[in-house]
């Protein structure tokens, strides 16, 4: 190989997309480069000049993407070493949209096209790198978004196929290896009292050589022995099953669980040589499997209900975060990964909220029946708490007669602050507003809360309108959801009334600080804990979760919450602008996902990410998903005449 | 006795050698402009610094055109020679070299590939005899094409046309020494082609320089050479 080439290539190839390529493909581009020298002040090409028959990669130098609009010239993207730009040419062979303006002298590799369609056509990772829009200034950003989320799972480190997690823990798997058991003349009775001294729900019935001969359930003695009224006095031998089931222990746990499936066993025999005809050695229940099947939500959720030990809800919402982040690196649809976080902390909710009532009921019996609807907000209201970030809720009674209202003000409280423990000790965080459940603020019967909402509505003060933020993603999740409707339908008609809010809303929602400053950098904290750090909630998410609600709360929709679906149902309201709404959704999608992702990673709530840390491709998927923002932003100043609010 | 021999007694060149030299009859227009020049950067490593005894190992070249570096035509050849000096092959570890051309090849593949360019080197005077020196014995003793030393045309570009080349430091004209003025990354030096590399990204920086100086066309390029 010719020395030029291989230099060139040397260099090629420490940049996506060449890094994809294999070395020959790698070789057959560097031989067809183009060496070429810009000076400073130099243009490459220009807006609207028509598509050469390269694209380029800056060997040395600083380039500018830049386009002119009445507004003069605007930095559109800066490159620097190793950048692909005007691609263009690569994809449609339109004419150039951006300038690109040389700021320090550069040397620019120029690759025919010409070669490179025949590797796009072979190599899909290529492909991708192009259709994602992560050349710089491609600015086709719209349409490629959830290219973008493919193509990023393409590009993670390709780590161990996980796709049988749900068998990964078998080394965990516990067989209980003390097995009851009994002869087959036993009285049923003998081997209920042996059950139930033993603490187990099942009795083995062996032969004098421990070989297996039957099995007796919990499940028997109720459907067998008393419904049937078979006297307890008879031998175990009438009622037990029979023929079992046998494995042995060494079988690996596929082949163990898959036996218990098709034969729709809760108990597993295991013996010596895997027969009947060989003493029993363990024992294997579905609770085992499923303890040891740990990381599937059905599993996690099983666990989750039937348990009323904190610290042990604790160790399966730690287990559900594995959960999580194997989902997350596998890019699992964000739908589906939200619902079933969202799941598994609706039921530690209701969960909590079970032992609180009934610690509560001896002490409060005249509360039993008082309706009332646990109520979560913010990020868990929204259907979108990966993390266990700070906790937003509140709790909504029935109006009472005035005798009752002492009594249940003083109930509720305690059965907030309780509920409220239990989570924090499930590792939530607390909320540092203290809107939660354990304030009497939010702890209220449903004419007071009427009343909140008519004032912030009424009265849209910046306060007002911060709390709005919260407390308008509300979502019943334990108790009575019809208390929850009431509210929703109160506040639409308050709105209603009073369309200005959704203007006022709307200046909140365009408050928030710029992600990009002029340079198209990052704009990160400049002092502080965060220092130097990106502020993924504030500057992306925020946004982009401030104008979902206001254009769902303007089109008066009711019971969806997450952002995501938010911008899909705005989507399917207004054909006209659904492209820009799907792209805000997938974009959201993307950042709760890097969110949750960092959160795992850093072991802390993933809100500030360091933007150093970021691969280039992860760099170019973020600056991608502020885009929508910025045309939201656009879209809802004109729609709700915020000019004239502003000014 | 091979068929050259046999043109070379009668005082006629091989036809290869004749339709190179009638290519370049006609000379390059003054008023061409730089960016429509074809130039062949090259560079030779040899046994020694004497012409007249040392011979070449290899040679690397590239071609600009439009004020381009083509990759795709660099080229990377090694010529045969009847003997090479015993030391010199230990310092560039060029022992085996497969595919060595013969003279005649060699004349062949590099007449047709300069064709009527621009010739660019830096000291390309040394590299040319030396080409000379090997290609003799076909009848072939000069090259009529023009040509540019990177070393003088940076001088000049520089310190300007009547600078006065005894006041003038040589080592401040080096390749070494003009790649680092003129940032360019130092690698593969002592390679033919990774020479040829630098002195053609060297060449494209000078030639920058010499546009902003009103360098426009041939004519301005080749004042002073």
């Amino acid at each position: 190989m010719n020395v030029i080439v291989n230099r060139v290539a040397e260099f090629l190839k420490r940049f996506p997309p060449f890094s994809f390529l294999e070395k020959e493909d790698l070789y057959e581009v560097a031989q067809q480069v183009e060496i070429q020298y810009i000076e400073k002040g130099d243009t490459l090409f220009a807006q609207r000049e028509p598509a050469r028959p390269h694209f380029f990669v800056l060997k040395e130098g600083i380039i500018h993407l830049t386009e002119k609009s009445s507004k003069g010239e605007e930095i559109r993207e800066i490159c620097d070493e190793g950048d692909v730009f005007g691609v263009l040419a690569l994809l449609g062979k339109r004419p150039y949209l951006l300038n690109s303006r040389v700021v320090q002298n550069s040397l620019i590799y120029a690759v025919p096209v010409s070669v490179f369609e025949k590797i796009l056509e072979k190599n899909s990772r290529v492909a991708l790198f192009f259709a994602a829009g992560f050349a710089a200034g491609q600015v086709v950003v719209r349409q490629d978004l959830s290219q973008g989320q493919r193509a990023r799972g393409e590009f993670r480190k390709s780590t161990k196929d996980h796709s049988l997690l749900i068998f990964a823990d078998q080394s965990e798997f516990k067989i209980s290896e003390e097995v009851l058991s009994c002869s087959p003349e036993t009285s049923i009775q003998t081997a209920a009292q042996l059950m139930a001294a033993a603490q187990v729900s099942s009795i083995i019935i062996c032969d004098q050589n421990q070989f297996p001969l039957g099995i007796l359930t919990d499940k028997d003695l109720r459907t067998r022995v008393l419904a049937k009224g078979i006297s307890p006095d008879q031998p175990v031998s009438l009622v037990m099953t029979t023929p079992v089931v046998t494995r042995k222990k060494e079988d690996d746990f596929s082949t163990i669980y898959l036996t218990m499936i098709r034969n729709r066993l809760h108990h597993l025999v295991l013996t010596e040589d895997g027969s009947t005809q060989s003493p029993v050695n363990g024992l294997i229940s579905d609770h085992d499997v499923f303890l040891s099947m740990g990381n599937s939500p059905a599993v996690l959720i099983h666990a989750l209900m039937n348990t009323r030990e904190v610290s042990e809800m604790r160790k399966i919402r730690d287990r559900a975060e594995q959960m999580l982040r194997y989902y997350l690196e596998n890019e699992v649809s964000m739908d589906f990964v939200s619902s079933v976080m969202t799941e598994i902390n609706d039921v530690i909710i209701s969960q909590a909220l079970m032992i609180a009532k009934e610690e509560l009921r001896n002490q409060f019996p005249e509360m039993e029946t008082i309706k009332f609807c646990f109520l979560s907000m913010g990020s868990e209201g929204r259907e979108e708490q990966l993390l266990r970030t700070d906790l937003d809720n509140a709790i909504i009674y029935q109006d009472v007669p005035a005798g009752l209202a002492e009594k249940s003000r003083e109930y509720f409280l305690m059965l907030g602050e309780q509920v409220i423990e239990i989570l924090l000790a499930c590792g939530f965080d607390p909320c540092p507003a203290k809107i939660m459940a354990n304030n009497p603020d939010w702890i209220q019967p449903v004419s007071i809360w009427k009343n909140y909402f008519s004032e912030w509505i009424l009265r849209p003060t910046p306060e007002a309108l911060l709390k709005s933020s919260i407390f308008f993603d509300f979502r019943p999740v334990a108790g009575d959801s019809a208390l929850a409707e009431e509210l929703t339908l109160h506040i639409y008609q308050e709105i209603r009334k009073k369309k200005a809010f959704l203007s006022f809303m709307g200046t909140t929602a365009l408050q928030t600080p710029p992600p990009l400053g002029f340079f198209k950098d990052f704009i990160v904290e400049k002092s502080g804990e965060h220092k130097d750090r990106f502020d993924l909630k504030a500057r992306a998410m925020m946004p982009l979760t401030d104008l979902a609600r206001l254009l769902v709360l303007s089109h008066e929709v009711v019971g969806i919450n997450n952002t995501f679906k938010r911008f899909e149902k705005l989507a399917e309201l207004e054909p006209s602008q659904s492209e820009l709404f799907l792209q805000a959704g997938k974009a959201y999608e993307i950042l709760m996902r890097m969110r949750a992702l960092e959160g795992i990673e850093k072991g802390n709530n993933g809100r500030y990410l360091d933007p150093k840390s970021l691969g280039k491709i992860q760099r170019q998927l973020l600056k991608n998903t502020f885009s929508p923002i910025s045309e939201l932003q656009e879209l809802i100043q004109i729609r709700f005449q915020l000019d004239y609010f502003r000014r | 006795m091979s068929w050259w021999e046999f043109w070379k007694r009668k005082g006629a060149k091989p036809d290869f050698v004749q339709s190179f030299l009638e290519s370049n009859e006609s000379g390059i227009p003054s008023l061409r402009s730089i960016n429509q020049l074809a130039f062949t950067v090259l560079d030779t490593e040899t046994t020694g610094l004497d012409t007249s005894k040392d011979a070449i190992l290899s040679f690397g070249a590239l071609k600009i055109e439009q004020e381009k570096i083509l990759v795709n035509q660099s080229v990377e050849w090694y010529p045969h020679a009847e003997s090479h000096g015993k030391n010199t092959v230990a310092i560039h570890e060029l022992v085996e070299i497969p595919n060595k051309l013969s003279r005649e090849e060699f004349a062949r593949q590099l007449l047709d590939y300069i064709g009527n360019s621009v010739l660019v080197g830096h000291h390309i005077g040394f590299d040319l005899e030396m080409l000379l020196a090997y290609l003799k014995p076909l009848g072939f003793t000069r090259f009529p094409n023009p040509v540019i030393d990177t070393f003088s045309f940076a001088i000049r570009l520089e310190v300007g046309p009547q600078a006065d080349l005894s006041r003038i430091k040589k080592e401040d004209y080096s390749l070494d020494a003009l790649c680092m003025r003129y940032e360019i990354e130092l690698d593969d030096r002592h390679t033919a082609p990774g020479d040829a590399l630098l002195t053609a990204l060297l060449f494209l920086k000078l030639l920058k320089k010499g546009k902003k100086k009103g360098f426009k066309n041939f004519k301005d390029l080749m004042k002073n050479f």
